[in-house]
């Protein structure tokens, strides 16, 4: 098992002063103020998970779960995409189950979320933080979704202006390696011939 | 204000009668398996009441019964905090008590995991737990439960203490609202 050079940014509970992570989804952002909430520790997609491997071991695939949950030894992944991508995460995470089956995984799906929603009686909340109106942009922030703002109109284009938009939250090539990586040898696995996009 | 109760239910997932079935079968079992022993029910705010009032009296040893309030995410009166606060403590000392906690649902079990960590702090001989619904589907902390009423499925559900917007706690049996409600309400 590789160590991290270093952490992605991490929280270890309520009041620690870690500053919270850029969070890629409002509803993590939301969940992260829910295990705040109750006192839950947690980390936010602190380790890497290698799923896929080309047949001269160089990685193809990994899964990198939203949360870890140290005092629970729990990774806790949360999907409010739509059903397609509900899909490919649920094959990643078979795979992860199957190369990695000491490790604890919950897969909260948008169901699961929109309950949790109404559970703390925040149903308005519900549908703007799940699936794709949910998302990160470079206009809006996730505290920014959950405060109900507005994308920022000041950093908008002009209507009819064409604009060249950067891909979203693109990492520099070396990111990855600052995540704690869990390898395992892939001579000991099945080489699957294709990787899926 | 909904001016009837029931007809903003789509569905009766458990119905009163299996609840007051299932509610003596629990009395029974819990009155066997503490029989001689000195037991401290410890009832959640506010939806576990109705399950609470039903069990005490379906068990035949004597009991002592406990109120607990904690707050719950999203509530308005914690919005400041941030954290889970404990609205209302325990009256009396359970040190050395045989306690039982009695839960109207256990879910992601967030708010049992502060409560036993609470709870285990005061020193109990014993702490159990009893819960009349258990939804093991969004369970993120595994917690044994010793005793269950129902497993249900991953729904959303009111009636019988559970609530939703505060209402529908009297309602005698357990069910699943209509869908426009939540948008309506929310």
């Amino acid at each position: 098992m590789t160590e991290p050079a270093s952490r992605t940014p991490s929280q270890d509970g309520p009041g620690s002063g870690t500053p919270a992570p850029a969070f890629a989804h409002a509803s993590e952002a939301e969940m992260s103020r829910i295990l705040d909430y109750y006192g839950v520790r947690w980390r936010y997609e602190p380790d890497v998970f290698p799923i896929l491997w080309n047949v001269r071991g160089e990685v193809l695939e990994s899964f990198s779960p939203d949360f870890y949950l140290p005092d629970l030894e729990l990774y806790l992944e949360l999907t409010t995409l739509r059903q397609k991508l509900v899909r490919k995460k649920n094959r990643k995470l078979r795979r992860l189950r199957e190369l990695y089956p000491d490790v604890r995984v919950k897969l909260f799906y948008a169901r699961d979320f929109r309950q949790l929603m109404l559970k703390y009686g925040k149903v308005s909340l519900a549908d703007t933080l799940s699936g794709t109106p949910g998302q990160v942009t470079p206009h809006r922030s996730a505290d920014d979704m959950l405060a109900g703002l507005p994308p920022s109109t000041a950093s908008l284009p002009a209507i009819g202006v064409a604009v060249s938009v950067p891909p979203l939250a693109a990492p520099p090539l070396a990111a990855p390696l600052r995540r704690r990586v869990r390898h395992r040898d892939p001579r000991t696995t099945i080489h699957h011939s294709t990787a899926e996009a | 204000m909904p001016a009837d109760l029931h007809a903003d239910v789509a569905e009766v997932l458990v119905a009163e009668e299996a609840i007051q079935a299932r509610v003596t079968e629990l009395g029974r079992q819990i009155s066997d398996d503490y029989r001689g022993r000195n037991l401290t029910l410890v009832s959640v705010l506010k939806g576990s009441l109705p399950f609470m009032a039903d069990l005490m009296r379906a068990i035949d040893v004597p009991v002592r019964i406990d109120l607990m309030e904690v707050s719950s995410y999203g509530g308005n009166t914690t919005e400041s905090s941030g954290l889970v606060r404990i609205l209302k403590d325990l009256s009396a000392s359970i040190d050395g008590q045989e306690v039982l906690l009695v839960e109207d649902i256990i879910d992601t079990g967030l708010t049992l995991n502060y409560l036993l960590r609470y709870l285990r702090g005061k020193n109990p001989r014993t702490l159990r737990i009893c819960t009349l619904l258990d939804k093991p589907a969004r369970r993120l902390v595994d917690i044994p439960v010793d005793y269950t009423g129902f497993t249900i499925e991953d729904r959303f559900v009111v009636g019988y203490g559970l609530d939703y917007g505060e209402l529908y706690r009297n309602l005698r049996f357990v069910g699943v609202l209509r869908p426009e409600i939540y948008s309506e309400q929310g």
